[in-house]
């Protein structure tokens, strides 16, 4: 990388990592319930070690509810604008996303299966979420190619034949589980970070982070393969291993997060998009952008889904598409 | 188009309720307004009953047990798969689930009239089923009155009015016994729990919130509005509940046997305050809620049954 790129680099993401930071500690003072500021700063800035003179209640709500929610939004976001980054650089197609394309869907499925049939086994769920993640990516991928390459609207076809086969596929399933469970599944479904499960946090964090760099790395080759899939090789790049690479990737990362929250919808499209909007087309910086500026975009949108109607909530994925659908309408109009 | 405009209506409604904090007297009046849009454009059409209601379907298992519970049980044609009491109720034909139902199995058990208790998801098929000249009964009690009322007319309907009338009179007797006896009694402050993963409760408008009232509990969720509102974690933490009423053990099986994490360090937790209750008295808004009404009294206040 040269001296410039790597400079505006790591000028971008301090800076929104920066903007982050602030996110997260702000956004960990709102909430149904009223916190002190003051000591709920003071809290946090002693990383948990001190209360401040809060209740344990309010430590409690602090520590074991508010601030892993915002971590997994931070991570879901990260992960699924990290996804969408790869996948529209490596499909050359801006109106990829893990959500449209019907990645999401699969890794929905993958979950559920894992719910239906070893429901008690929770590590299953990330890794049936990858692999339904992994198949839906390979089936649009394949449905995609034409005669003619893949044209934009092909693949958008392709997306959409895979999501409406693989909604269909969920409709069955909830209708084989009982009753008592659907309503919590169709809240799932359009995506929700109330159950912010301490047992996959980490893990959600630690994949968000591995796959925005390991996709970093491969920001060079896909620079290169935005030129085209021929001029890419002829320039060295090799095509089929970063074609494997992003895939894995990506379906790591949108089985990860769906495996967390269900399907939180188009942050793999708004996000990209605005960070190559504001920060350029070159994948070096819009990648590791997108993967920070994704954490932000999903804790506001959480944050307004736990607070707008309180104390009842919203499912963040609500959110998401009703800023996310009329920016795709626009970007739709653009292409 | 009529259908369409219906639906388009409902999705309204439904999308001003969950999302628009609007105040509760708005939102009545939308919902006013929508359901006599429905009327007009559906032409809502009264089909006139038979002198003696020979036919029934049941779309809801509350339903079911009312019509057996005022000894109409023989005339139950058509049932959900979801209506399992009383246990003769499992010989009646089955027409699907309350949300699913099958209208052409429906039809083909040619009854006279059919009861339903979630009429707003089911507004198109209960236009179809007037136009197939099969009258609708509609009921969604939302307090142990409403549940009373619904007993009554259904009995009315199906010529078993005395039955229906000596059945509340009872229910009201054992009601007011439970009454009396917690009656003077410090209510017990109550986190009712429809499912921990998300966070669901009974609000405002769950008939099973004024059952907690009668039964000596003060529902810390009892203000919320809707009938089983998601809930936000912090705050049912912050609610310190000195009680929480799991309703399972019942239909849902093993579901919802456990406490949600933000509730496990509550004083109802620590105190081992945590009342498992069959989910089908407390759920379903029939004769066996009484028997709800009992079970929560008597967890609450053992004391007061000696």
């Amino acid at each position: 990388m040269n001296r410039v790129t790597l400079r505006k680099t790591l000028i971008s993401c301090a800076l929104l990592g920066a903007v982050l930071l602030l996110a997260i500690v702000s956004t960990s003072l709102l909430g149904s319930e009223r916190l002190p500021a003051r000591a709920s700063l003071c809290a946090l800035a002693s990383l948990g070690t001190s209360t401040c003179g809060l209740t344990q209640d309010q430590f409690d709500i602090l520590f074991q509810i508010r601030l892993p929610r915002i971590l997994l939004a931070a991570a879901v976001g990260g992960s699924l604008a990290t996804a969408g980054a790869g996948y529209q650089a490596l499909l050359r197609n801006p109106l990829a996303e893990p959500y449209l394309l019907g990645i999401s869907n699969g890794a929905a499925v993958g979950t559920m299966i894992s719910l239906v049939f070893f429901g008690a086994i929770e590590w299953t769920r990330p890794l049936l979420a990858f692999s339904g993640a992994f198949a839906a990516t390979f089936a649009v991928y394949r449905l995609a190619r034409g005669r003619a390459g893949a044209t934009p609207e092909r693949l958008i076809l392709a997306g959409v034949i895979v999501t409406t086969f693989l909604s269909s596929v969920i409709v069955f399933v909830t209708t084989l589980m009982d009753a008592t469970r659907i309503r919590s599944f169709t809240f799932w479904l359009l995506g929700d970070l109330s159950g912010a499960s301490k047992a996959l946090l980490p893990v959600a964090i630690t994949i968000t982070i591995l796959g925005a760099l390991a996709l970093t790395l491969h920001a060079r080759s896909l620079n290169l393969l935005m030129l085209g899939e021929r001029d890419a090789f002829d320039l060295g790049v090799e095509v089929g291993r970063v074609r494997i690479v992003v895939f894995l990737v990506a379906s790591l990362l949108v089985g990860s997060s769906v495996a967390a929250s269900g399907s939180v919808g188009y942050v793999g499209l708004v996000v990209p998009h605005l960070a190559r909007l504001s920060l350029g087309s070159d994948n070096r910086i819009s990648i590791p952008a997108a993967a920070l500026g994704g954490a932000l975009f999903v804790i506001v949108a959480d944050t307004v889904a736990r607070t707008i109607i309180a104390p009842r909530e919203l499912p963040v994925g609500a959110i998401t598409a009703l800023i996310g659908a009329p920016l795709f309408i626009y970007l739709l109009k653009r292409v | 188009m009529k259908k369409k405009s219906i639906l388009r209506m409902c999705f309204l409604c439904f999308f001003v309720a969950t999302c628009a904090p609007v105040s509760r007297r708005a939102l009545i009046i939308l919902l006013l307004l929508a359901i006599s849009f429905g009327c007009n454009s559906g032409g809502g059409r009264r089909v006139s009953l038979p002198a003696r209601v020979t036919r029934v379907v049941s779309l809801a298992p509350n339903l079911t047990e009312i019509v057996f519970a005022v000894g109409a049980g023989d005339r139950l044609v058509g049932r959900t798969s979801y209506c399992d009491y009383p246990p003769e109720a499992k010989a009646v034909a089955e027409i699907g689930d309350t949300l699913h139902p099958s209208l052409e199995r429906i039809i083909a058990l040619k009854p006279q009239v059919v009861l339903i208790s979630t009429s707003s998801q089911l507004e198109v098929f209960t236009q179809e089923l007037q136009n197939q000249n099969i009258a609708v009964f509609v009921t969604d009690p939302h307090d142990l009155e409403g549940v009373f009322r619904s007993i009554q007319q259904v009995g009315e309907m199906l010529g078993q009015k005395d039955q229906a009338d000596q059945l509340v009179t009872k229910l009201r007797e054992r009601t007011t016994a439970v009454e009396q006896a917690v009656k003077g009694k410090q209510p017990v402050s109550v986190f009712y729990q429809v499912s921990a993963e998300p966070l669901y409760t009974a609000g405002h408008d769950a008939f099973v919130t004024d059952l907690m009232r009668r039964a000596g509990a003060a529902s810390v969720t009892a203000n919320v509005p809707g009938a089983w509102p998601k809930f936000s974690n912090e705050s049912a933490l912050a609610a310190r509940p000195d009680a929480i009423i799991l309703p399972t053990g019942g239909s849902m099986g093993s579901v919802n046997s456990d406490v949600t994490e933000a509730l496990r360090k509550s004083p109802a937790a620590l105190q081992g305050r945590v009342y498992k209750i069959n989910d089908d008295y407390l759920t379903r808004p029939g004769p066996r809620a009484i028997d709800g009404l009992e079970a929560m009294a008597r967890a609450l206040h053992p004391e007061a049954f000696k």
